[in-house]
């Protein structure tokens, strides 16, 4: 039996996805798949289920997207295809994402092998960084005949996917699956080898024809104020050690506080709960109407049981105690709690990397640098900081590499 | 994506795929036809065209559904009869569509009144280019008496106008029967014996679908009336694998080519229709539904199907069911298989115990505290009516046993069936 904080929620049946597919009304020019930003076309693969080609469903989501799996899981489809969908004219969306997962496990049941590895063209690329970006990066470069070295400074790859997004949204399992396809393909990954201090971009760029740099944003941020206090642990921390433990760990807490209002202090919150931590409080500099993290997480942290509040900023620490002002209304509160946890956003670390970035990303559209030799990828590339945007970076660093190196032909 | 020879020989013509439009409404005009070549589709059987003495004047509306809770056209009902275009633009569309379109096959299908007509029509389509012909015998709501399926039903008919189609004409020649007739045979073999090459079928079946509560008249409606017509789409595709499996069962026909129609919608569908005898496959209800893209999850199903099945030619699938639908009186009777409850993945609906009380035997045994049903194996009689409405699949085969006063080992009966087990878990 799997633990509060591993279960993943239920996935359909085969009668109960028939169900949901139904309600797709096959639309014409589809809005949801115009809405996806890694270009899977859901219309497509929601028909194919429909007309009972669960293996036609598949081969269109994998093709297109070597996350697939992944995406089904953590997609925020609320902000791309389902925000589309033509179906919310007469109640709600389709269910896009659970479909996807539907097939997806269904591909993985079947053991299928969908993705070709190209004929060798000679060529080899270095990745930075095994995140979904490096990952996607991976896996086109593998179907048009490259090469592929992946060097990732943690023991373990997937970037966030394996150290960030909780078991119970996202199962390691999943993770491994999706990798092992990418490893099936040829990719090699070298791990515990962090660039630019293990190994130099010199070194890198003289073993290989092109060096992609796809190292997220992988760092937590701090608080001056939190510096070197005990009591004090950042979100991605916490997410990382609660993951590789499957939940069993240590110490936990009677009581904590959360300190931030995006999607990663909703996890936060949400996983402390799942382990059944009595009382959670998330403090939050946002008010509700200007909330970062999406609806549909916000939800799921408060039915979890978290107490949010909202528009408070911390102004004082002595040790477990912490005192946070409220933004506009003469109010004060604090707190003595166990466990803090500092959910306040994430940095870039690009050292030696031969990469400027600039409040989390490189400062121009595109996915080149001026050494043309290398070229970056991920979130620290404009565009949105999700998987699936991570995807179509993927997808797009690796077409502008074969149009550098082969002009785009074979 | 997938990629398999799905291509097949037809009496005498390749087809580089089986999937054809049937005649109807959807392959109406050359534009319609061209748009159905681009999506994929490998041939076209194109909207009947009679002979020039004939009016059409088809009335409006002319469809109806049926659905059943919230599935919508679960049949269809049509009112048309031929086409509505001139002879002389079918002819021209014809012409273009072969010329555009060389390695799509266009059938013609044609209709007389007499023997005179078919044998022009026939000269006509010939000389505009057609690969093959269908002759339309069995349209069910033709406003004349020597058209459609009051020819189709009179074998005597069939057989001469069949003669007069080779006379006017050396292409190869199908005759499309219809299924309003109790015994299909006679008409196919008067076809053949008229010099048919195969068979089509099957066209629609005469139905009255539904009536107008308050204005107490079919549906649809014309000023007032309505009239009998043809059904067509998934309600009639176990009538159409009947007439399949008749044809391809009686004597003399058993390598009977047929195109099949009637119901066909996905990959599962062509494929059954391939099994029970049919080498192409038309379609009609479903590609005004849902339109011509509907034919990309047909082949790509179709090719997965062949994989697993580890065959590289579609031929080596047509027919193979043929063999396992015998006689009813030819069924092993000798045994039953009990049904086998999963009570952890029974939800308590209890719906396997209605229908078992209401439907069936009383077999099932309801505990109200738990919630849970179970089997009084001294009353099952092993019908698995249970299994065909339980909503999550907990009810599967069971243990099998051999009925008193036979003889035989329970192990060697086959009872494993698809429809007892869901492919996901
Ligand atoms: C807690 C959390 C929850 C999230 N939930 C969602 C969600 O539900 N849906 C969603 O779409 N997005 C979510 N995101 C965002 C998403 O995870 C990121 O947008 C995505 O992982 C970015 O991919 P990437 O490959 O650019 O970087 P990352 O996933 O950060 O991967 C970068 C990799 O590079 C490695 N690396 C870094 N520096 C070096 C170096 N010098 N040498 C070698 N390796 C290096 C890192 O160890 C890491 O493995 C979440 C993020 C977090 C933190
Ligand atoms: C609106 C409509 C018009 C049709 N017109 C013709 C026709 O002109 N000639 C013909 O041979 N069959 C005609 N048919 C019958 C179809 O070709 C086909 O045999 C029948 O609909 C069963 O197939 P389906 O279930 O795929 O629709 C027509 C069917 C429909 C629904
Ligand atoms: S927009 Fe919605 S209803 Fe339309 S095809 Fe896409 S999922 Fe189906
Ligand atoms: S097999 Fe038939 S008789 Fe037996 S329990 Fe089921 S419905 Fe009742
Ligand atoms: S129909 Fe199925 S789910 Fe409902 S009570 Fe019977 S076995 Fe259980």
């Amino acid at each position: 039996m799997s633990t509060k904080y591993e279960k993943e929620a239920p996935s359909y049946t085969m009668t109960t996805v028939m169900e949901e597919a139904a309600r797709c009304l096959l639309c014409h020019d589809a809005p949801c798949s115009k809405a996806c930003p890694a270009g899977t076309d859901p219309a497509r693969f929601i028909r194919s289920v429909r007309f009972r080609n669960l293996k036609g469903a598949a081969e269109t989501i994998r093709e297109n997207n070597a996350m697939g799996a992944i995406c089904a899981r953590v997609c925020p489809t609320e902000k791309y295809c389902e925000l589309a969908c033509s179906r919310t004219g007469i109640d709600c969306p389709i269910d896009i994402g659970g479909i996807q997962r539907f097939v997806t496990d269904y591909e993985e049941q079947e053991k299928m092998d969908i993705l070709r590895k190209g004929d060798s063209n000679g060529l080899s690329i270095a990745i930075v960084g095994s995140g979904p970006a490096g990952l996607q990066t991976a896996a086109t470069l593998l179907q048009k005949g490259y090469a592929v070295n992946i060097y990732e400074k943690n023991e373990k790859a997937g970037g966030y996917l394996r150290y960030g997004i909780p078991e119970y949204r996202l199962p390691d399992e999943i993770v491994d699956v999706e990798i092992n396809r990418i490893v099936n393909l040829g990719a090699e990954i070298k791990y515990n080898v962090t660039i630019g201090k293990d190994v130099t971009m010199a070194d890198l760029k003289a073993d290989h024809d092109a060096v992609v740099v796809a190292v997220g944003a992988s760092e937590a941020k701090m608080l001056p104020m939190f510096e070197g206090n005990p009591y004090v642990e950042t979100a991605v921390d916490f997410l990382a050690r609660v993951k590789e433990a499957k939940g069993d760990i240590d110490n936990i807490p009677a009581s904590a506080v959360v300190v931030g209002g995006g999607d990663v202090a909703m996890d936060v919150a949400t996983t402390l709960k799942r382990l059944d931590v009595k009382n959670v409080t998330d403090l939050v500099y946002e008010e509700f109407d200007e909330f970062k993290a999406s609806k549909k997480e916000l939800d799921a942290t408060q039915k979890a049981g978290v107490t949010i509040v909202d528009g408070y900023v911390p102004t004082d620490v002595d040790g477990n105690t912490v005192t946070f002002k409220h933004r506009h209304l003469d109010s004060e509160m604090t707190i003595k709690t166990d466990l803090i946890i500092l959910a306040v956003g994430q940095q870039v670390n690009t050292d030696n990397l031969g990469v400027d970035t600039d409040h989390g990303e490189v400062q121009h559209a595109g996915y080149k640098t001026d050494d043309e030799k290398v070229f970056f990828t991920g979130d620290i590339a404009q565009g949105d900081k999700t998987v699936v945007w991570a995807v179509r970076k993927g997808k797009e660093v690796a077409e502008e590499i074969d149009q550098a190196l082969l002009g785009g032909n074979k | 994506m997938i990629s398999k020879d799905l291509s097949v020989e037809f009496l005498g013509v390749h087809f580089e795929n089986p999937f054809l439009l049937s005649s109807s409404p959807v392959d109406n005009c050359y534009e319609m036809c061209a748009k159905a070549f681009d999506e994929g589709w490998g041939g076209v059987v194109f909207k009947t065209i009679g002979p020039k003495h004939f009016k059409i004047n088809e009335v409006s509306p002319r469809f109806d559904e049926l659905t059943k809770e919230g599935t919508p056209f679960v049949g269809f009902k049509n009112m048309e009869q031929i086409a509505e275009h001139s002879l002389e633009e079918n002819l021209h569309d014809l012409r273009h569509l072969k010329d555009d379109y060389p390695n799509k096959v266009v059938i013609a299908s044609i209709m007389g009144t007499n023997e005179e007509d078919w044998e022009t029509l026939a000269q006509l389509v010939t000389e505009a280019g057609a690969d093959m012909i269908e002759m339309n015998l069995s349209c069910p709501q033709m406003t004349s008496h020597e058209m459609g399926s009051d020819v189709g039903t009179n074998p005597e008919l069939v057989k001469k106008y069949c003669a007069a189609v080779k006379r006017g004409s050396d292409l190869p020649m199908m005759a499309k029967m219809t299924p309003n007739i109790t015994d299909m045979v006679p008409a196919a073999k008067a076809s053949m014996a008229g010099g048919a090459d195969g068979i089509a079928t099957i066209n629609t079946v005469k139905s009255v679908a539904n009536i107008d509560l308050d204005r107490k008249v079919g549906l649809p409606i014309v000023n007032g009336k309505s009239s009998i017509s043809g059904f067509s789409g998934k309600a009639v595709k176990p009538i159409a694998l009947r007439f399949l499996q008749q044809l391809r069962t009686a004597a003399g026909l058993e390598q009977l080519p047929i195109s099949g129609i009637g119901g066909i919608e996905t990959w599962q569908d062509a494929a059954e229709f391939i099994l029970m005898g049919a080498t192409t496959l038309q379609v009609t209800t479903s590609v005004m539904q849902y339109g011509y893209r509907i034919v990309e999850d047909m082949k790509n199903g179709l090719m997965h199907y062949m994989e697993d099945q580890h065959v590289e030619h579609l031929s080596e699938l047509i027919g193979v069911a043929n063999k396992n639908i015998v006689p009813a009186e030819d069924l092993d009777r000798d045994y039953k298989v009990y049904p086998k409850i999963d009570w952890d993945k029974c939800i308590g609906c209890g719906r396997c115990y209605i229908s078992c009380f209401d439907g069936a035997h009383q077999a099932i045994t309801w505990d109200i505290k738990t919630r849970r049903p179970s089997i009084d194996t001294s009353k099952c009689v092993g019908c698995h009516l249970c299994n065909l409405v339980c909503p999550v699949g907990a009810i599967t085969t069971g243990e099998v046993v051999m009925k008193p006063g036979t003889k035989g080992n329970p192990e060697d009966v086959q009872i494993e069936s698809s429809r007892l087990t869901h492919p996901v878990q």
